[in-house]
């Protein structure tokens, strides 16, 4: 019993390292985790990190934020979208802090007041099957989805979670409420095939399970880098734009160690961290300082879709009874 | 000794109230949370009702498959001289150890295009429902395996014999050794249904909606409503309620009574069956392993191994760490309570049934349940630290620390107990210098095997385990959203490897104590 006791007692209680810093993200682990590595080398802080899983991403540490809220144990949350964060804003969880760092990130991409920032982004695309679609006749807009020529032919991943529902909400902002929710309706009767993930809507295209997806650039360029016969289409490159998504860091209110929350924030804001975010993951960087690899492409060479991201944010809160009930929940 | 007689109250009363903490605290604290969240709840109750029915079809189609190889191939490997049924049993036996997510994993690699088994169809079929049945199917058919042998081992061997003088050996089985053992297989079937019910990790894989993994999307949904969450579960508990009084009707402490007997029964011969037999068995044998088997190849056929071994060595002490706090702790409370409820006692009876409705009910509400009790400001040093783990752990597999323990002590002549305590024995003195030294074969066996279940554990601890404390589960079901294939392989064999040492290690001080 003593022994236990002893074994209760050091494992039990954790003691404030002082040195730490505490990062929720939403962020893929594979890329996130490689920059976090980095800070702690750059600094010599501790990074102690909580990831989502794919089913719930981008939305399961937000809602264990604001579960923890009355005691926060979070000091930043690093978003895989720049939404997210207006949720933890709305209710009050955020402290602003104009990051010196911020200061090369365009205006789109940011709060005046230091609420947000952006940081390495990634795009909504089209992930074409070269066998089964022929040169010219490839998809070009989001609206393609819902068009009789692609029937059965065409997937995109549940809007209840992760990039997809940012993606719906965007569309809900920017075409209206009537307009969007036809669109909704005419993916069911179009036979899109609603995946659980981004990464599923790879899978399912570059198995040649479909034709073309809605994807998120980091899967795209995965799909491309492993060799598949497939081709990324940035849809309505003409007309609306793509959706630009850059993922997005908060400091949050009453977090345990706020001045290594600025030095964290400070880092992935950097040209360092965008660099090591173009490299492993795919990301577009946001800074014009950062170059760019093979495959990746600068967020000032695409036609970015115009969106206000705190309307976007809102829309998304009030979509959801709608999108549950599109998707049988 | 009137010194010491506050000993058996107080402590039972302190491991009862341990498990009303653990198991009881959490489901609590989410129900009051529902109550605020009814009136604004907003589920299409039809859509959960289908999903619902669905789950159930799914987790009966689950328990057919695993009964129907399991109660054969469990009277085969009792009862006949099958050729190599000792390591037959044991490469069986092993997949109910490890998360059946991982076996899916594997079958992903046997099924896809360039893959052992590889071709369009098997890699349809394997994400679908019914690659869904199948799969776990095959992971939890050694539970029934396990629970047929021990029901029949524990029937009289004098009515097996009786029985074999005036009949064939195939009517026996039908006639006597299965009725005989049937409080076993219900078992059986209750637990391989409860497992498949409430498995998360090998639907959200095979992308198969399910109502579990549909309650913990719905905590991944953007308005956060852990209340409205547990209005979800509450069918679930229903279903868990159901599930716990059929167990006690069917056998309770009864179904476990041939528990750590050991038996020198005569073998039956298969004859010209043997081998034909034998290649059927080893088939199933096979079909449990294969898995493992194209894990490993997809992980040691990369280079990347010490990219992922490296960063995930935290994690692996980590689930070790809290594995072996959490078996030790349950154990110790578990003897304790099993003492307390082979003495009969009502509030220890209520105990044990909490405990099992913890273990039944889905991990998602024991988990943010978990949140809601102990992120506070007073106990905010537990739920920043691998504690949280234990507690979390504790509650959810506190049931198998109770009742092994108790089907054993329940095996104890009285009168020792009575000896003991008439000659001034105090009750710590008791379980110190008798209990434990008398069942120290089956307290190991305890640790190991909640040990085990901590380790394979995902579910529960998803949902609160503490920034940067990981278990090795958490950090392959998370890389698994974009991580590099070698990588998750070699992770997951990682995790295999974990496992079969601490088997390795519970059965090397179960020969040594002998």
């Amino acid at each position: 019993m003593v022994v236990l006791l002893a074994l209760l007692a050091a494992h039990g209680c954790r003691q404030r390292a002082g040195h730490e810093v505490v990062v929720y993200t939403s962020v893929d682990q594979v890329f996130a985790e490689p920059v976090f590595r980095a800070f702690e080398e750059r600094s010599g802080i501790h990074v102690r990190a909580v990831f989502d899983t794919e089913e719930t991403k981008s939305t399961g540490v937000v809602n264990r934020l604001i579960a923890e809220a009355g005691q926060p144990q979070a000091d930043a949350f690093w978003s895989g979208d720049p939404v997210r964060p207006f949720l933890l804003i709305q209710r009050g969880l955020v402290v602003p802090y104009p990051s010196p760092e911020a200061a090369a990130i365009p205006a789109a991409f940011k709060a005046a007041d230091g609420m947000w920032t952006g940081t390495a982004a990634r795009a909504r695309v089209l992930l074409v099957n070269r066998d089964r679609v022929a040169a010219g006749t490839e998809p070009r807009s989001i609206r393609d989805l819902a068009d009789p020529r692609w029937k059965g032919r065409a997937a995109i991943a549940n809007p209840l979670f992760g990039t997809t529902t940012m993606h719906v909400a965007a569309l809900f902002a920017s075409w209206g409420d009537a307009d969007a929710t036809a669109f909704l309706r005419a993916l069911k009767a179009n036979g899109v095939r609603i995946a659980s993930s981004n990464g599923e809507v790879k899978r399912l295209v570059v198995a040649g399970e479909v034709s073309f997806g809605v994807t998120d650039t980091d899967d795209a360029h995965e799909a491309v880098a492993g060799g598949a016969h497939v081709e990324v289409v940035y849809p309505d490159a003409d007309g609306a734009g793509t959706l630009v998504m850059p993922t997005s860091v908060v400091v949050l209110k009453g977090g345990p160690n706020p001045a290594t929350a600025h030095a964290l924030v400070d880092y992935l804001l950097s040209a360092d961290a965008e660099r090591r975010m173009a490299e492993n993951g795919a990301h577009m960087p946001l800074r014009r300082d950062v170059p760019v690899p093979d495959g990746v492409r600068r967020v000032g060479d695409v036609r970015a879709m115009a969106v206000d991201y705190a309307r976007v944010a809102a829309a998304m809160e009030a979509i959801q009874p709608a999108l549950r009930e599109w998707s049988g929940l | 000794m009137s010194g010491s007689r506050w000993q058996e109250p107080v402590i039972t009363a302190v491991a009862s109230a341990a498990i009303l903490v653990v198991c009881f605290a959490p489901l609590a604290a989410l129900a009051v949370d529902a109550a605020s969240a009814a009136s604004t709840a907003n589920v299409s109750l039809w859509r959960l009702t289908q999903l619902f029915a669905s789950t159930v079809v799914t987790a009966g189609a689950v328990t057919l498959v695993a009964l129907g190889i399991g109660i054969p191939l469990g009277v085969l490997l009792a009862r006949t001289d099958l050729p190599g049924r000792r390591a037959a049993l044991i490469l069986h036996a092993f997949p109910l150890f490890v998360p059946p997510f991982l076996l899916a994993l594997g079958w992903f690699h046997l099924a896809r295009a360039d893959g052992a088994l590889g071709s369009v169809l098997a890699a349809a079929a394997l994400f679908g429902r019914a690659g869904l049945i199948a799969v776990l199917g095959l992971a939890l058919t050694p539970a029934a395996t396990a629970l047929t042998m021990l029901g029949v081992d524990g029937i009289d061997p004098a009515l097996e014999e009786a029985a074999r003088t005036v009949a064939r050996p195939a009517v026996v089985v039908r006639r006597i050794l299965l009725p005989l053992a049937r409080p076993a297989l219900a078992l059986a079937g209750l637990v391989v249904f409860a497992l498949a019910f409430s498995e998360i990790g090998v639907p959200m894989f095979l992308r198969v909606r399910t109502y579990p993994a549909a309650v913990l999307a719905r905590l991944g949904g953007i308005a956060y409503a852990p209340g409205e969450a547990f209005l979800l579960v509450l069918p679930l508990l229903g279903l868990a309620l159901v599930l716990a009084i059929i167990e006690r009707r069917f056998g309770g402490l009864r179904t476990l009574s041939a528990l750590g007997v050991r038996t020198d029964r005569p073998r039956w011969p298969l004859g010209r069956w043997r081998w034909p037999v034998a290649i059927a068995c080893w088939l199933v044998v096979a079909a449990g392993v294969a898995p493992f088997a194209a894990v490993a190849a997809e992980a040691l056929a990369s280079d990347r191994l010490g990219e992922a071994v490296t960063p995930a060595i935290p994690s692996v002490w980590n689930s070790l760490r809290v594995a072996a706090i959490t078996a030790t702790v349950v154990t110790a409370g578990g003897l304790v309570l099993a003492r307390a409820l082979v003495n009969r006692g009502r509030a220890s009876r209520a105990v044990d049934a909490l405990a099992a409705l913890a273990f039944i009910t889905p991990a998602a509400a024991l988990g943010t349940g978990v949140t809601i009790v102990w992120n506070r400001p007073t106990t905010g040093f537990i739920y920043t630290a691998p504690m949280i783990l234990v507690v979390g752990l504790a509650g959810r597999y506190a049931v198998l620390g109770i009742r092994p323990l108790a089907a054993v002590l329940s095996r104890t002549p009285p009168h020792i107990d009575d000896a003991a305590r008439a000659a001034g024995a105090s009750y710590l003195r008791r379980l110190g210098r008798i209990v434990v030294p008398m069942h120290r074969r089956a307290i190991v066996a305890s640790w190991m095997l909640v040990a085990v279940f901590a380790l394979r554990d995902l579910e529960t601890v998803i949902l609160f385990y503490p920034a940067g404390e990981e278990p090795l589960m958490v950090r392959i079901f998370t890389l698994e959203a974009n991580g590099p294939p070698a990588v998750i392989a070699t992770l997951a064999l990682l995790q295999v490897g974990l496992t079969a040492l601490t088997l390795a290690a519970g059965v090397a001080l179960l020969g040594r104590r002998r």
